[in-house]
């Protein structure tokens, strides 16, 4: 008797065309990479934050390294009344000047439980405001997964306009794993009620690093169809 | 693959007679298609995209023979183990004989079709293993011992309530409330978080195989699929042959075109691309991980008139907008494929004895292949699947009396006309005070739901040629 794989590729054979492989491949390359999905606006970044809110997210913005740690340490309080934060082993994040919001992150793989957890993203992605990682030490896949926050910083260096672009970028690399992350953990399994927080974190927060105009939040949270939630909290100073 | 699809006349008329539930249906089929409306107008190309993606699909369809391979290949570079499964019971014994060899007892499962088909679940449970479904709609049916209703929500057709009874009853946790959704799902996160951690295989599906480097893509919202690929040291993903696209970027215009016709989003919360086992200095990511590849007549149906139904991506857009779905709902097609999609699929996978009435639970109205992403021509292949029924003489006698006998008459134009005018002019005569009919002889089924409008006077035929006669 033939093995199962003999069996089934002969069949397969049987039922292909079995082109040789260079009109195969000239076929294929004849197939471009498809239409992407139109931008909400046409400034990167603007049109990035626009879809990360579409996805339930919230988003801050950073001109600096130093703002990046302060509007971090401001989210956790607010969210948590805490300091404490996981971060994945990334030369990036290591980098950051903790000191200047008082915070020290653990740095390493989060643990069931863990409030929140910190990844620098190798890229985002304005088509679908999403944010990308790859597994392994700069960033384990736990850390996207296990806490109850998932904190997220993208470079503006690093935004991409569409969804393939950021998927070819990393062809050369073949990390183990490549998560594309758009939103909080959700679920409509029940009666279809929409609820956050199914198995993953329950907010994704991303803050987006680099020199953007300051009004670059309020313009994208018009878009998403958001009432605009800065102006309702009252001003710290005041 | 255990069906009962040969009950679907009689398993709908129990579903339509459950008010709640068809209500819930009702429910689904005008907010599901509402949300997928959205998606597509806001996407711009949308028809280009999908154009695209089935030029892709055929392309990878017409030469399997290339791109398995080249899959195979890259995967086994990238440290998988690569497995063949003839037919589902093979898929389930390789499963099972990875499990025993690793000495497991416990396997988190995220949602997969495949293994539904082959009905892995009872194969590794009468071994001794535990399985614990972890999305959470697999989850509810698993824990309430049911079938999946739907082939992306399989729980959908519980209602709240019944989920908070079943919650209460199965997690031993005392008394409490679980006043709405929001609270269930944080009792069943935290019920399922211990499986997770405590796994010693994870077993995935695969929304797609991409060729060129050996990767599988894995699309969920809960990230279920994720923790199951990334937690146990044993992954296996399952999944069929025909699921594989040449490239990187195929698998991204996959998933425009999918999360927009599922759940109308632009993109589901995970989508992720795994390659296999943890590196050198990884540390994490399983240890060991294992491609499954099922055949379970795909290979024939590659070969055969049905091929274009290879396409399918699984999204459940025909079912949201299917009339028979929604009102017989997706037990009556006693099948883990429900829908226009499973009408298709089940008899291809099991055989036209076992399910030949699927064919016709379909008004042809033309909905699913308007929203298929795919595609798919849908109607056309219930149809033709219609007609190998009859030339295998499979339906009931008097079905096929009574179409023999429409056949005969619509040959003869002339007694056509005198029996459907004569017809037409006797309903015309009785339902002429009421303007309709609140009960008919034989279709007391159709009048329970609505009134028959009384027909006009005279048939079209007739008043065309009036008409052209005036004309003249
Ligand atoms: S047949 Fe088309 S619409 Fe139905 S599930 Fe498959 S891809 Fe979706």
């Amino acid at each position: 008797m033939s093995d199962a794989r003999s069996d089934i590729l002969a069949r397969i054979r049987h039922a292909s065309a079995c082109l040789p492989e260079a009109e195969v491949k000239l076929a294929l390359s004849r197939l471009g990479a498809g239409p992407s999905a139109t931008l909400p606006h046409p400034d990167l970044a603007i049109a990035f934050l626009t879809n990360v809110l579409k996805n339930q997210g919230t988003v801050d913005i950073a001109s600096s390294r130093s703002e990046a740690v302060v509007v971090i340490g401001k989210y956790l309080y607010e969210h948590h009344r805490s300091r404490k934060l996981v971060a994945g082993n990334d030369a990036r994040l290591a980098a950051l000047p903790w000191r200047d919001a008082g915070l020290l992150p653990r740095f390493g793989e989060a643990e069931s439980g863990e409030l929140a957890a910190l990844s620098y993203a190798v890229a985002g992605i304005a088509e679908t405001g999403s944010i990308v990682t790859c597994t392994g030490r700069n960033n384990p896949a736990a850390n996207n997964l296990l806490p109850e926050d998932h904190i997220v910083i993208v470079a503006l260096d690093d935004l991409v306009e569409r969804y393939d672009e950021a998927l070819d970028a990393l062809q050369s690399q073949r990390p183990r794993g490549i998560n594309v992350i758009s939103g909080p953990s959700g679920t409509a399994d029940i009666a279809m009620h929409m609820v956050h927080g199914a198995h993953g974190p329950r907010r994704w927060h991303v803050v987006l690093l680099g020199h953007v105009p300051a009004d670059c939040v309020e313009h994208a949270q018009a878009l998403a169809g958001l009432a605009n939630e800065r102006q309702a909290e009252p001003l710290p100073d005041a | 693959m255990t069906i009962s699809s040969n009950d679907f006349i009689a398993q709908s008329v129990v579903a339509l007679q459950e008010a709640e539930r068809l209500r819930t249906r009702k429910e689904l089929g005008k907010h599901m298609p509402a949300l997928r409306t959205r998606a597509v107008e806001e996407f711009g190309d949308f028809e280009g995209l999908r154009e695209h993606v089935a030029n892709v699909r055929q392309h990878a369809l017409d030469n399997l023979d290339y791109y398995l391979p080249q899959f195979e290949q890259q995967a086994i570079d990238n440290g998988n183990q690569v497995h063949y499964a003839r037919t589902g019971a093979e898929l389930n014994d390789l499963v099972l004989s990875i499990c025993q060899r690793h000495n497991a007892r416990k396997i988190a499962k995220g949602k997969s079709m495949v293994t539904e088909e082959t009905e892995l679940n009872h194969h590794l449970e009468r071994a001794g293993l535990e399985v614990v479904e972890t999305d959470l709609g697999e989850y509810i049916i698993q824990q309430a011992g049911e079938t999946p209703s739907h082939i992306v929500g399989p729980a959908l057709h519980k209602p709240e309530a019944e989920i908070r009874e079943l919650f209460l009853d199965k997690h031993p946790l005392g008394p409490r409330e679980l006043e709405d959704p929001p609270a269930m799902v944080e009792e069943a996160r935290s019920v399922l978080r211990e499986h997770f951690l405590s796994a010693d295989v994870g077993i995935v599906g695969a929304n797609a195989l991409i060729a060129e480097n050996g990767y599988s893509l894995l699309v969920t919202n809960e990230g279920n699929g994720d923790l199951c690929a990334n937690l146990p040291n044993i992954l296996i993903v399952c999944t069929t042959m025909e699921r594989v696209l040449p490239r990187a970027r195929d698998a991204a215009a996959l998933v425009r075109l999918l999360t927009r016709s599922t759940t109308g989003q632009s993109i589901s919360c995970y989508t992720s691309y795994y390659s296999g086992p943890r590196r050198q200095d990884d540390i994490d990511g399983p240890l060991e991980t294992h491609y499954v590849l099922l055949d379970n007549k795909r290979s024939d149906i590659l070969a055969s008139d049905y091929k274009d139904m290879l396409q399918c991506m699984r999204c459940g857009a025909c079912l949201n907008h299917c009339p028979v779905y929604i009102g017989a709902g997706g037990h009556a097609y006693g099948s883990v494929y429900q829908g226009p999609m499973g009408s298709v699929l089940t008899p291809l996978l099991s055989s036209l004895e076992e399910s030949h009435t699927l064919p016709s639970a379909c008004t042809t109205c033309g909905r699913c292949a308007e929203v298929c992403p795919a595609n798919i021509p849908l109607p056309d292949l219930l149809r033709d699947l219609r007609h190998d029924e009859s030339r295998s003489k499979l339906g009931s006698g008097r079905w096929r009396v009574s179409m023999k006998l429409h056949a005969w008459v619509s040959q003869h134009p002339r007694l056509y006309q005198l029996l459907t005018g004569l017809g037409v002019r006797t309903l015309h005569r009785m339902g002429r005070r009421r303007g309709g009919f609140s009960r008919l002889p034989f279709a007391s089924g159709w009048t329970q739901e609505r009134d028959f409008p009384a027909p006009q006077k005279d048939t079209f035929m007739h008043q065309y040629r009036k008409q052209a006669a005036q004309d003249e």
